[in-house]
């Protein structure tokens, strides 16, 4: 399928090509691959080291059955960037033929006609047979009656994994389907009350914190939602074409009140603050370490929980898993988790792709995953059969979970969430609001109905875009072209009129020649994605289907309706204003006393550069630890081992902002999120303090026996010598410091993701968000060209002001 | 530089003291990597492991998935070439900035600048299929070739600013010996450079080593995947393997630490040559 998007890029690039590339390209198509037989298909999948392993295998067993089909195994592990790659290669006609997608992430390519309709294959292939499947997953692949998913796995989202022993301790009978809950505890009901036992399975140590709970969830909102959902709540109106938002409706705030009852007031359950900051920890691991008697999930739990409790081993204790309780009216609704295969719409060899669909998500494929206790067939058949169930000759690392017949009969209890692809951007916004309740510093009711105005507002906006007319390509190709000229029109209309001597007209052509790869860079690689991303910036552009034409329209809603907009601006700013002069203040300091001549200095400079040496992600997963509320470092220091000390003041000025009687949450609290994310900025100031230091360096050592000389105090040299010298290096680290932190992403999105109430939402996680989280790339084109606009003025005013820099060798 | 004698020991406890709360992240990361994954459970982040061993570089580097060996080659082999092409381009185009007069000069260094103003999300889509239609996906050439053309904004704004700071007179008088301006600046500038080329090529080659979006969006093929993707593949949707994932990344810190120093000791060259006459 050729969109009107990519006609426009082709003849862009073509008229690259055209241009004078062909050399180059010539030389490239040598490393190209030769299409010959067999059939090559590529697969592209997002598994983790296990799941690896097993595909793998299946892949050379069906290569060996299926002679002229080759399989190339494209796997890349993280989930956040396999869609954005996915999203690449399809806008460049490159994708691949087999992708793996779910039922949360199919549609956005099955609604823009990205994928290949299954029915007809399922239709024509003699002994297929779909109804095998389990109705509930095939239903949550198909999007306007068609199926373009082959289920490979489904997962309730409503496993209830318990610790044996701690039930026999309290002396409960294990629970078994015929449980039910309430909205309050029902003593008279004793282990069938889910809450009943949720309270005797909770104790409290001396101190009246809890030291043990009865229940979590594998992440806060599973919980509230599939209480709302069992009691009748819906979360949109229509799942594939919502219209309204249905999360400030009685039965959801109730159910919502009832979880952040349980979770801040009564403290059967951790709430949020709890897990993440105080412990440092995930649910899963709560329940390994039996801090949990009760822990929600779907089956995907097991082949850790397995790894972590081998029987035998300290550590390990009696599990099994069991149904989530119904209501108290018997009505039981879960949300599942489901997956499968697809072939992309663009795929050359469909007939070889149906043949690997069948295979992977089929019998082979499932029996494989099930053996090694992956994940739970999507055929029933083999969902119920020894490979998945625990039987007489299942080996004992096995065994765990026993009960493995309630994955089979809580499919019955499936509903899938909202199918439509403007959910994810919803319930984004939604729960910018609702995470408050989690952390216990909101009322559920309000929260739920500022963060449903919110959803539906965007809901409004996002459906409205679903009218436009297209982006008219002739007239944005004549645009970037007059931008262009216009470009270079303004470069050379500089001092037209000098003559030149022929001094200078040789200077001006040896410079010509000097700046020629840069030119060939420029005008290759970096001016034509910049102008289209300006283009893109008046359109409405999913990345998937054909741009259309929005207008002012991006801009417009920036600056009036976008909720995000100033809220993430004033936070990059603040950061900006307070990071920047700190780490130039610190990078000077630094590079000062590392030019001294004191001995071990190579030591020092490498010491103090190591952190810009670390994996951004592995520090930032370190640097949550050091924020840690109770057992950080940061905390430890401030309020010493006991807890009562009050290191330089600071216990008491925090007090402020911390809970009475409480550590601070570092990077909870939205009063320091960001100065915590500015803090570990200054830990960075390795990269500064190299480039003022290879500044120092450059000083001439004979300037400061001059200085010396004339009776200079140290003072007096480092004002008259050093300063002037180095300016050209502050000035550098100034600009691009200013660059780069109003373009901070990584940390923020690994440790904090906008939160706590968006106190961190920097404007690149706001873009980001927007770009890959919503798919509305037009939109995100136009925040960054508005952030380009602000910092392209900042940049001239620093240079407008730029006298303080001193240049020995300056021409002009 | 010339110290007093009384103010070396300060020097020395700063410097100590600072290096001790840089190192103390590190400390964590280290002993992660040599706990077993109950003991970061159970213990607390800041405690030395009981029975400190090598199990998990050992998984790490017995991973069938992560074939440490060659993906190690990968990443050197883009990284040296990557900071070879910067070293170049971005010093040539450096030079023209800095020592040379041409028409519209300052408007082309906004030019210039204005490229590292836009995020790179936006680009990113387009820039992808401009080199699927070269053919250069799954291949190196994305990861390497830009860097022979220009070598990047941030590096070239970098060797204009120490090229700027050099003594006018210099070049002047190898002018007027008649020197071409190729041997003014191979010859007088270059070699006068070593503490600027030492910060590009350090930052051009950690920077190289350490990217990630670039390899996954260019890179298909598993035999031609680097350190940092196979870094990944120990977080996952719904686990981050703790012990293996510390281990994995202090294994790709520590080639960086010996460039790094290495490099430095250009890094006090530059001062022999510029101030040691």
């Amino acid at each position: 399928m050729l969109t009107r998007l990519k006609v426009g890029l082709l003849s862009k690039v073509r008229r690259f090509v055209s241009k004078g590339l062909l050399p180059l390209v010539g030389a490239a198509l040598f490393c190209g691959i030769a299409q010959a037989e067999p059939v090559t298909l590529r697969f592209t999948c997002h598994e983790g080291n296990e799941a690896l392993k097993v595909l793998s295998g299946l892949a050379r067993q069906f290569e060996a059955s299926h002679p002229g089909i080759r399989i190339k195994l494209e796997n890349n592990a993280d989930y956040g960037t396999y869609g954005q790659k996915l999203l690449a290669e399809f806008a460049a006609d490159d994708a691949p033929d087999v992708a793996a997608l779910g039922n949360e992430d199919f549609v956005q390519f099955a609604r823009r006609d990205a994928l290949l309709p299954l029915d007809d294959f399922v239709a024509q292939t003699p002994g297929f047979d779909l109804s095998a499947y389990y109705p509930q997953i095939v239903k949550a692949h198909r999007y306007r009656g068609k199926l373009y998913v082959l289920p490979r796995d489904i997962a309730p989202k409503g496993i209830l994994y318990y610790n044996k022993r701690l039930f026999d301790e309290a002396g409960i009978p294990y629970p078994d389907s015929s449980w039910t809950w309430d909205y309050q505890a029902r003593p008279e009901l004793k282990e069938k009350d889910f809450l009943w036992v949720m309270q005797r399975l909770t104790k409290f140590g001396t101190n009246g914190k809890p030291t043990q709970w009865g229940f979590t969830s594998g992440w806060p909102e599973l919980l509230p939602t599939t209480l709302a959902v069992s009691s009748g709540a819906r979360y949109v109106d229509d799942y594939e074409n919502p219209t309204r938002v249905l999360f400030s409706e009685p039965k959801m705030i109730q159910a919502f009140e009832l979880a952040s009852d349980l979770m801040n007031h009564k403290h059967w359950m951790p709430n949020n603050v709890d897990i993440t900051s105080v412990l440092q920890t995930n649910s899963r691991a709560l329940f390994e370490q039996q801090k949990v008697a009760m822990f929600m999930s779907g089956i995907w739990e097991v082949p850790e929980l397995r790894k972590s409790l081998k029987p035998g081993t300290p550590g390990f204790f009696e599990w099994d898993i069991a149904r989530f309780p119904a209501f108290r009216d018997g009505n039981l609704i879960l949300t599942s988790g489901g997956s499968g295969y697809a072939i992309m719409a663009s795929s050359r060899h469909p007939k070889e792709a149906w043949e690997l669909l069948q295979y992977f998500a089929g019998p082979p494929g499932m029996k494989a995953l099930a053996e090694a206790g992956l994940s739970q067939p999507a055929i029933r058949a083999i969902a119920r059969s020894d490979v998945w169930i625990p039987g007489p000759n299942t080996p004992e690392s096995m065994r765990y979970p026993a009960n493995r017949i309630v994955t089979d009969q809580e499919v019955d209890a499936v509903q899938f969430e909202p199918t439509s692809d403007l959910w994810t951007g919803i319930h984004n916004i939604l729960n910018s609001k609702v995470e408050a309740i989690y952390a216990g510093t909101a009322e559920p009711a309000t929260a739920l109905r500022e963060g449903t105005e919110l959803a539906q507002n965007r809901l409004d906006v996002l459906r409205k875009d679903e009218r436009l007319p297209l982006f008219r390509w002739p007239i944005g190709a004549v645009v970037g072209v007059v931008i262009a000229i216009g470009i270079l029109v303004w470069v050379y209309s500089a001092g037209r009129k000098e003559k030149l001597s022929a001094r200078q007209r040789r200077e001006q052509r040896a410079a010509m020649k000097f700046l020629a790869p840069w030119f060939i860079g420029l005008a290759f690689f970096t001016v034509g994605p910049m102008i289209l991303s300006f283009l893109m910036s008046f359109s409405d552009w999913d990345i998937i289907r054909p741009a259309k034409w929005r207008g002012a329209g991006n801009y417009v809603e920036a600056l009036t309706t976008d909720p995000r907009f100033f809220v993430s601006l004033k936070v990059t700013m603040v950061y900006s204003l307070v990071a920047v002069p700190l780490g130039l203040l610190g990078a000077l300091g630094l590079a000062l006393l590392l030019n001294q001549r004191v001995k071990g200095m190579p030591i020092y400079r490498t010491l103090f550069y190591l952190p810009t040496l670390a994996s951004m992600m592995a520090a930032s997963l370190i640097w949550q630890r050091i924020f840690q509320p109770e057992g950080g470092i940061l905390n430890n220091v401030i309020y010493g081992s006991d807890g009562k000390g009050n290191f330089l003041g600071l216990a008491s000025f925090l007090g402020h902002y911390a809970k009475p009687g409480e550590p601070i949450n570092w990077l909870g609290n939205e009063h320091t999120a960001l100065s915590s994310l500015v803090i570990m900025s200054l830990w960075g100031i390795g990269g500064g303090m190299i480039i003022l230091l290879a500044g120092l360096q450059g000083v001439p050592e004979f300037y400061y026996e001059a200085a010396v000389l004339d009776g200079a105090n140290a003072w007096q040299r480092f004002k008259a010598v050093t300063w002037p010298l180095i300016t050209p290096s502050v000035f550098f680290t100034l600009i691009t410091g200013i660059i780069g932190s109003l373009q901070v992403f990584t940390q923020a999105f690994v440790m904090t993701n906008g939160g706590p109430n968006d106190a961190t939402r920097f404007y690149m996680l706001h873009l980001y968000d927007q770009a890959f989280q919503s798919l509305r790339m037009g939109y995100a084109s136009a925040l960054a060209w508005v952030l380009f606009l602000i910092i392209l003025v900042l940049t001239m005013i620093q240079f407008r002001m730029s006298r303080w820099v001193y240049y020995e060798g300056s021409t002009s | 530089m010339a110290v007093p004698r009384l103010t070396k020991p300060v020097v020395s406890a700063v410097l100590i003291a600072g290096s001790i709360v840089t190192l103390v992240p590190f400390y964590m990361m280290l002993a992660m990597a040599l706990k077993t994954p109950n003991e970061i459970a159970t213990t607390s982040a800041w405690s030395w492991p009981a029975h400190a061993n090598l199990d998990n570089f050992h998984e790490v580097l017995s991973n069938p998935n992560v074939s440490f060996g060659l993906f190690f080659r990968n990443s050197l082999f883009i990284a040296v070439v990557s900071t070879i092409g910067v070293l170049i381009s971005s010093g040539l185009a450096a030079f023209a900035f800095a020592r040379l007069q041409f028409r519209g000069r300052d408007r082309w260094f906004i030019v210039l600048l204005s490229t590292m103003m836009l995020p790179g999300i936006v680009t990113m889509i387009p820039t992808y299929v401009l080199f699927k239609y070269l053919h250069w996906v799954d291949t190196f050439m994305p990861l390497t070739v830009p860097a022979f053309l220009g070598g990047g904004a941030f590096n070239i704004f970098l060797l204009r600013q120490f090229f700027l700071s050099m003594p006018r007179e210099m070049d002047e008088a190898a002018y007027l010996d008649g020197a071409s301006y190729g041997t003014i600046f191979w010859r007088l500038i270059v070699p006068n450079s070593g503490a600027a080329f030492a910060t590009v090529g350090v930052f051009t080659f950690i920077g190289s080593w350490r990217d990630f979006m670039g390899p996954l969006l260019y890179l298909n093929d598993p035999d031609k995947q680097t350190l940092e993707m196979g870094l990944r593949t120990f977080q996952t949707l719904n686990n981050t393997q703790w012990h293996l994932l510390m281990a994995a990344s202090v294994l790709v810190m520590l080639p960086l630490i010996v460039i790094f120093f290495i490099g430095q000791r250009f890094l006090i060259r530059g001062i022999v040559m510029t101030g040691g006459k």
